[in-house]
């Protein structure tokens, strides 16, 4: 995903002279190609995310178009600031590309891991948020950000994640519906965990009879429930998946739209990651399943739910 | 040794009458407001006077030019002195700077670029200024214009480490097209700069992340314009160190913490200060 974001820039770039790509120390060989090609367009500067922001907002001011790259947490945790005020403040098109979204780096360390970005970015007025599931996804929507006079944040997935979207995709920041067309069971989530989510699908179907539809949400700024309402209102349990913690991310999401709307909220329920340091190493996918939010995870959850 | 003697000077500095006339209008402000940061702003008057008056082109910022020079007021709770000489420049357009303060107006205690637009950037949290400095100047190089960058940063802003950060950015870039002036008035919201967080030696500081230095009685209108309108002789960014004086032109403030920022302050108490800057 990472690699496939990093070549859009660069072909963005291309074709744009106002695109740049800004990056903190991302290690030898990133976008040696861009560098090569398009020297003037492409800057390594070094361990300083909060001077990075505010160069991109000045860069962004005099009309480039800066792409920053370093890892989720250096922007949401260490640069919130610079990102708030030199970014948001001045309503900027600085995209923020941000590695190791949710539990990728979870060998790393608390320290490393992503669990409460999406939530901190929610509370800045102006900001997209993104958290695409695919690498097809994470093309169209670098594509379109080019044009898109608001800034991002885009929360990158491991990598190698199987492809579930097409190719091309006119609209690739609208919520995508897979499953069944008018499912008992409805599960709303973002980012990688769709690929959970869809593996979920096929064991319900097969071991339970039960018809399962997921909507997976690329972009998380607004989730346009008018697209559907309809699936929440005639579900029997709608189950929000989130590799996030529950406050600020998309659960509260649901819930306050949910609460909005007036919809039932007893039949909502959701799996999320605790509201802790998570001390545990391992894999991404080893804390997936730690904390019910693999394929299996979300199918017990179901059956549970359904006295199964 | 320069330093105490350059604070010396800046201390005894006689005012001219166009420095006493814009610190009435200032008291005036304040006055509309009933707050503000008096002794930051006075400080940095002169600088900023000179900046727009005399360095930069100020028909190019009238008519917000691409090729207009930029400045950027790092330590934005010195605004009332920006403000005043915007207004005194005729560059607010239509903004009514005697609605400082109030609900509906677009003068606070921190400039804004979104409600006045001559503004170049909203500041207010420290340390930030800089960078997007750097980032402006770079864009200028990229597309190889002439314009400069001048950001004006506090003494105790320095404290803030992102400074540094964009500091040694400034010199990795080589930015001959930037200009840091630093208002070191020695006093920060706690009491003496070297008391707080000793930054010194402050010149060797910013030699050693590449920049060309000049230090300056801060006050001084000749010495300002002279040391900003100096020609680059390499291709380093430069920093001008103005020693200057919190409170500058009023003695009850002159070096005074009462006076960084205050809040409530009466109709009495501007006459107090202004009678002080006509003695």
């Amino acid at each position: 995903m990472r690699q496939v974001a990093l070549k859009t820039v660069h072909e963005l770039a291309r074709r744009d002279s106002r695109v740049v790509f800004v990056g903190s120390d991302l290690g030898a060989g990133t976008l040696n190609e861009m560098k090569e090609e398009l020297p003037n367009q492409f800057f390594m500067e070094g361990i300083s995310e909060q001077h990075l922001i505010g160069f991109a907002a000045g860069l962004a001011k005099e009309g480039f178009i800066p792409y920053v790259n370093t890892i989720a947490n250096f922007f949401t945790r260490r640069a919130f600031e610079q990102i708030a005020v030199d970014v948001a403040l001045h309503d900027l098109p600085v995209r923020l590309l941000a590695n190791g979204g949710g539990m990728v780096y979870a060998p790393l360390g608390p320290t490393h891991t992503a669990i409460e970005d999406l939530s901190l970015m929610s509370t800045i007025p102006k900001m997209r948020i993104f958290a695409p599931g695919d690498a097809n996804e994470m093309r169209a929507l670098i594509y379109i950000s080019l044009s898109d006079p608001r800034p991002w944040y885009v929360r990158f997935g491991k990598g190698g994640e199987p492809i579930f979207s097409s190719e091309i995709q006119e609209t690739p920041a609208a919520p995508k519906v897979f499953g069944h067309s008018k499912g008992e069971i409805l599960i709303l989530t973002t980012g990688i965990l769709i690929h959970e989510s869809l593996s979920a699908i096929e064991i319900l179907r097969k071991e339970n009879s039960l018809n399962v539809t997921v909507i997976h949400f690329p972009e998380f700024t607004d989730l346009s429930q008018s697209t559907w309402s309809k699936l929440y209102k005639e579900a029997g349990v709608v189950i929000v998946a989130e590799e996030h913690i529950p406050a600020g991310g998309l659960f509260s999401k649901v819930l306050r739209i949910a609460w909005q709307e007036k919809w039932d909220i007893k039949k909502l329920i959701h799996r999320s990651l605790p509201f802790r340091y998570l001390h545990n190493y391992g894999s991404q996918k080893d804390h997936l399943k730690a904390h019910g939010l693999d394929a299996i995870g979300l199918v017990e959850c179901v059956r549970a739910n359904r006295g199964l | 040794m320069k330093q105490r003697s350059l604070h010396r000077k800046a201390l005894t500095f006689p005012l001219p009458e166009r420095s006493k006339s814009l610190r009435e209008r200032l008291l005036s402000v304040t006055e509309i407001g009933g707050r503000g940061h008096i002794g930051p702003a006075l400080s940095i008057l002169e600088i900023i006077d000179v900046v727009y008056r005399k360095v930069m082109n100020s028909t190019l910022i009238k008519n917000q030019s691409p090729m207009r020079d930029r400045f950027l007021l790092s330590k934005g709770h010195g605004c009332l002195g920006l403000y005043v000489v915007l207004e005194d420049l005729g560059l607010l357009a239509n903004l009514d700077l005697d609605s400082y303060c109030r609900y509906e107006s677009a003068f606070g205690g921190h400039p804004e670029s979104t409600t006045v637009p001559v503004i170049e950037f909203s500041t207010g949290s420290l340390g930030h200024g800089l960078s997007v400095g750097v980032g402006m100047a770079k864009a200028a190089k990229m597309r190889n214009e002439s314009w400069r960058v001048f950001v004006l940063l506090g003494d105790g802003e320095l404290n803030e480490g992102s400074i540094w950060e964009a500091a040694a950015h400034a010199s990795k870039h080589k930015l001959d097209n930037l200009t840091v002036i630093v208002d070191f008035n020695n006093m920060q919201a706690s009491g003496q700069v070297n008391e707080v967080l000793d930054m010194d030696p402050l010149n060797e500081k910013w030699k050693a992340f590449g920049f060309e230095t000049i230090e300056i009685n801060g006050h001084d209108e000749r010495v300002i314009e002279e040391s900003l309108r100096k020609p680059s002789t390499s291709s380093t960014p430069r920093c001008v160190i103005a020693y200057t004086i919190k409170g500058k032109g009023i003695a009850q403030a002159e070096n005074s913490s009462i006076w960084h920022h205050k809040a409530k302050i009466s109709s009495e108490e501007i006459e107090v200060l202004r009678a002080e800057l006509r003695k």
